[in-house]
């Protein structure tokens, strides 16, 4: 299970209606771009402590986005390194500045509350809860087909994880047979991605084929929502939260 | 089971789907050179548009910016929600929507020529360029200079390579698609 998959439990969060979720996502991200550093430290504490409520403590976290950290620190780095503003550190006629220091800071933090705001939904909502909260926030909206865009969002969210697997799979195949020990980069990659797309669209039409078989439609009983009854005042402090960040600045 | 079984082919579904899935993890392989970042996201996005009809091409990158909007972590390293609109990379974002539809036409559904892919997928990156860059400038409140040495100049030798990348991939990846 990887952190971005669903982990059971019973928590507020958990139980919070799922439209309820998708709506303060919308809210808490507007607020996060719109706030500055204070404001971005406090929503990532905030965010952190529910993240350990949910049983994803600091190490999981460090252990399970080691990759995502590194980005993070290449942003932080490259946007240090283009804003222009008073010398902080000079190196060989090289000069990393105040103002890119903090712009930086304040770049990789919004990064990183965007990115922990989306592993809480999807830690604490099943996919079959997000497709249902898709298919009700189209339904008066004309033209769109809300079920079929429902069905979509519902596979693409089941595909992700298959794609990462096969990609293992494939890459391991392609070492157990010293694939990486070519020495072409162009070769290697082709080696790897055209077998793993393969695979994938092999995946899909297997798929198309079970839905097919099992007589697929889009006249489906619809999902049903289950609420804890705390969304409005989930939602009242959430408001309070997001304007106090705003105004703070 | 209410309804009649098959009322709409499953496979246009299946396979948007896919690219819409194949679209986030290419988004979360970001590499950050200045205020936009280098990702995959726009050759699969240039992909669907070669394989897909027309209106699925735009309907699956529809239905990814909405779950990129509604929260789900499927944009630039991980990243999601409405903000992200409003932001230097916005513009490349709604131009996803354009630039598949505008690939899938011109590619065409009947005869699919080397040249005729080729043009199409030039043409969806000529599409994302179009609406970023100006976005970018727009945002940043720089002059055109500073948003096309930021927002297109590093990406060109990149963005060609996706072209070419795209073009192959899709005249492999056909003969194993049938809607």
């Amino acid at each position: 299970m990887t952190l971005f998959s669903y982990h059971p439990g019973d928590t507020l969060w958990h139980t919070l209606d799922v439209r309820c979720k998708c709506l303060l996502m919308c809210l808490l991200s507007l607020a996060v771009l719109k706030t500055g550093l204070p404001g971005n430290i406090i929503c990532l504490c905030v965010l952190m402590g529910i993240l350990k409520m949910l049983g994803v403590g600091p190490v999981k976290l460090v252990t399970q986005l080691k990759c995502f950290l590194l980005l993070l620190t290449l942003i932080f780095f490259c946007r240090w390194a283009v804003t222009p503003g008073h010398p902080m550190v000079t190196l060989h006629g090289f000069s990393l500045t105040r103002q890119g220091f903090a712009s930086a800071g304040l770049v990789s933090l919004r990064f990183l509350v965007v990115m922990l705001l989306g592993l809480i939904l999807t830690v604490t909502t099943r996919s079959m809860e997000i497709k249902a909260a898709v298919q009700w926030f189209f339904k008066p909206v004309p033209f769109i087909p809300e079920k079929r865009v429902a069905v979509m969002v519902g596979l693409a969210l089941k595909f992700m994880p298959l794609i990462l697997d096969n990609a293992r799979e494939v890459t391991h195949a392609v070492n157990a047979r010293c694939g990486n020990l070519r020495k072409n980069p162009v070769r290697r990659l082709v080696n790897l991605a055209w077998p793993l797309l393969k695979k994938t669209f092999q995946s899909a039409d297997d798929l198309s084929l079970a839905m097919q078989a099992r007589c697929y439609s889009e006249n489906r009983t619809d999902a049903r929502f289950f609420s804890n009854g705390k969304e409005g005042w989930v939602v009242g402090l959430t408001f309070i939260f997001c304007a106090g960040i705003v105004l703070m600045g | 089971m209410n309804g009649t079984p098959m009322d709409v082919s499953i496979k246009p579904i299946i396979y948007s789907a896919l690219f819409i899935a194949l679209i986030s993890i290419g988004a979360m392989i970001a590499v950050p050179v200045g205020p936009v970042p280098i990702v995959l996201q726009n050759m699969f996005v240039l992909l669907a548009g070669l394989i897909l009809p027309p209106a699925w091409a735009a309907g699956c990158v529809a239905v990814y910016l909405l779950m990129g909007f509604a929260g789900l972590p499927v944009f630039a390293g991980g990243t999601s929600g409405i903000g992200k609109v409003f932001g230097p990379t916005g513009g490349y974002l709604l131009s996803y929507l354009p630039a598949a539809f505008l690939t899938a036409v011109i590619s065409g559904r009947a005869a699919k020529s080397l040249v005729r892919d080729c043009g199409a997928a030039i043409a969806g990156m000529a599409v994302m360029y179009m609406f970023g860059v100006p976005w970018l400038k727009w945002v940043l409140a720089v002059s055109w200079g500073k948003a096309l040495a930021a927002g297109m100049y590093p990406f060109v030798p990149g963005a060609v390579l996706k072209i070419i990348a795209a073009v192959i991939i899709a005249r492999k990846l056909r003969p194993l698609i049938r809607f």
